[in-house]
């Protein structure tokens, strides 16, 4: 019973952050279309120069269509589990905003999970009306109806979602010891590039390279959810070990999270007092 | 009269630049990590290019070290979009928004110069001899020696593709006078720049037509390094100085409209 109250009450509080978190973006909706259209300019280039390269033909299996399918749900999921925390924390740390956050009685995680939600349902909502609306003249980007997996699919979305979230939080609070966390961040987006198949699939690097990108936690934050729902992924042992590296990285970042927090609020105290 | 205003105009901006100047020689650690993140950005392009050529002899017609040429050249114009644009221009939307504005329109001077080139980020400029050399090197690879003509036609190109960059982004933060409460316009720019990684031949014909005549970031990069590898003659100079031009007085006339309408609104 009283689990049940303090899990309604856990709820209360999400939807309020959650509503407050898009009632803001709604006053900067312009600009979210904006970043949103930069977001999408990556993938949209890579599709353009692998169609050119495939030609009529095929490499290392992908097709045109192939590529296509494989660039739009980049640019999906990638919005669905892409993290700016690192900016944010950054900020927070560098300028005095965590003190006000530190005084609620709410742990600041949970504004930045809230303020995730809120962001990530607007701008994947407008990437997907987009993409049935191509889809509607260009049957290339066309995925086949399977609801069992594209359930599968939203699970490995969650899961990178959660890890690419941990991954830029910490590095965000990287900023209680160093004035460059945010390099650091950009330097794991320059690997991620290649490693996370942002670029191409996975398939399409040399085979040493893309080993060590399933060896870490690259593989898992955005090429193995692409892959589920682009149909990439065959049978039940690879869907297993892929859901297994996910497992374990994302355990793997929330106790570096968790390090990370309480080493660095003592020195962030120590300095402070 | 109307020779004294660009007389003064360059006084106030080599003010600028030396106070500027002064100002950024007190973070030297800037330089060092200036340079490296234009090392690793370098790169990461060239392991992308690697990646496509892994599958492909040619890039929409070019090979590898063509390519490289490209990536040279756009790289230099990156460093001069960083040093002078960004910092530059590239705040104007916030301005227009906080109506910051009004003080640099209350000065005696021309705004759109005064707003383009008041502030350098000096460092960056490093990008600019870091993209150079790395065409140099790649036309080495390419075992060819330009002549002067092409040479020439280069420096002409590469001028003319400065200037349509510039122009671009006039146009570009000018909507900031219609759509006041969008404050990332620059993102848009970037956006739209990182097509021209790769040269225009590269894309399906849509996107081509795209670049090289709607959004015209062709000129910007193919187009001068097609004049250096000898891709293109030396008569392709003249048209894209001319091409430059004509953006650059479109971009100064939707410059001025929008500037009449943010004196009537606030007026």
């Amino acid at each position: 019973m009283s689990r049940m109250a303090a899990a309604r009450a856990w709820a209360r509080r999400y939807a309020a952050l959650v509503r407050n978190a898009w009632l803001v973006d709604l006053q900067y909706r312009a600009a979210i279309a904006l970043w949103l259209l930069w977001g999408v300019s990556e993938p949209a280039i890579a599709l353009g120069i692998w169609w050119t390269i495939a030609g009529d033909g095929q490499v290392a299996g992908y097709a045109r269509a192939d590529f296509a399918r494989y660039f739009f749900a980049v640019m999906l999921i990638n919005q669905l589990t892409i993290a700016w925390d690192s900016w944010y924390l950054d900020r927070w740390i560098r300028e005095g905003e965590l003190n006000f956050r530190l005084a609620r009685p709410l742990d600041p995680v949970h504004e930045a999970v809230a303020d995730n939600i809120a962001y990530k349902t607007r701008t994947a909502g407008m990437i997907l009306v987009v993409w049935l609306a191509v889809a509607l003249v260009w049957p290339a980007v066309r995925l086949p109806v399977e609801p069992g997996r594209w359930a599968l699919t939203g699970l490995a979305v969650l899961c990178a979602a959660a890890m690419r979230f941990f991954i830029s939080f910490t590095t965000g609070l990287l900023a209680f010891w160093t004035t460059r966390a945010t390099a650091i961040m950009e330097l794991h987006a320059g690997v991620s590039l290649f490693l996370a198949g942002r670029i191409a699939p996975l398939a399409l690097l040399p085979p040493a390279v893309a080993g060590v990108a399933g060896v870490l936690w690259f593989r898992y934050m955005l090429a193995f959810p692409v892959d589920l729902l682009t149909g990439a992924v065959h049978g039940a042992d690879q869907l297993l070990r892929g859901f297994a590296g996910q497992v374990v990285w994302l355990a793997c970042w929330f106790g570096a999270y968790r390090l990370a927090w309480t080493r660095g609020l003592r020195r962030y105290g120590a300095v402070g007092g | 009269m109307t020779f004294r205003i660009p007389h003064s105009a360059f006084r106030i901006l080599a003010a600028l630049w030396r106070l500027n100047l002064a100002e950024e020689l007190q973070y030297r650690a800037n330089l060092v990590a200036s340079a490296l993140g234009t090392l690793f950005w370098i790169g990461t392009a060239l392991l992308t290019l690697a990646l496509f050529f892994r599958h492909t002899a040619r890039l929409g017609g070019w090979d590898y070290w063509e390519v490289v040429v490209l990536l040279g050249v756009f790289n230099a114009l990156s460093g001069l979009i960083e040093a002078v644009l960004r910092p530059g221009i590239g705040r104007l939307a916030g301005e227009v928004r906080s109506g910051d504005l009004d003080l640099v329109l209350a000065k005696p001077v021309d705004a759109q110069g005064f707003v383009s080139f008041r502030r350098l980020d000096i460092w960056r400029f490093t990008d600019v001899v870091l993209g150079l050399a790395l065409a140099g090197y790649a036309l080495a690879r390419l075992g060819r020696v330009p002549s002067v003509a092409q040479l020439a036609a280069f420096g002409l190109a590469l001028a003319a593709a400065a200037v349509m960059v510039y122009a671009i982004w006039v146009v570009l933060m000018s909507l900031a006078f219609w759509l006041v409460s969008v404050e990332n316009l620059s993102v848009l720019f970037d956006a739209l720049y990182e097509a021209a990684r790769y040269p225009v031949s590269a894309y399906p014909g849509a996107l081509r037509f795209l670049f090289v005549y709607l959004i015209p970031i062709a000129w910007t990069t193919t187009i001068p390094a097609s004049a250096l590898t000898g891709r293109l003659g030396p008569g392709i100079a003249p048209v894209a100085a001319a091409v430059a031009a004509v953006a650059f007085i479109v971009a100064r006339l939707l410059w001025r409209t929008a500037l009449r309408r943010y004196t009537g609104a606030s007026g």
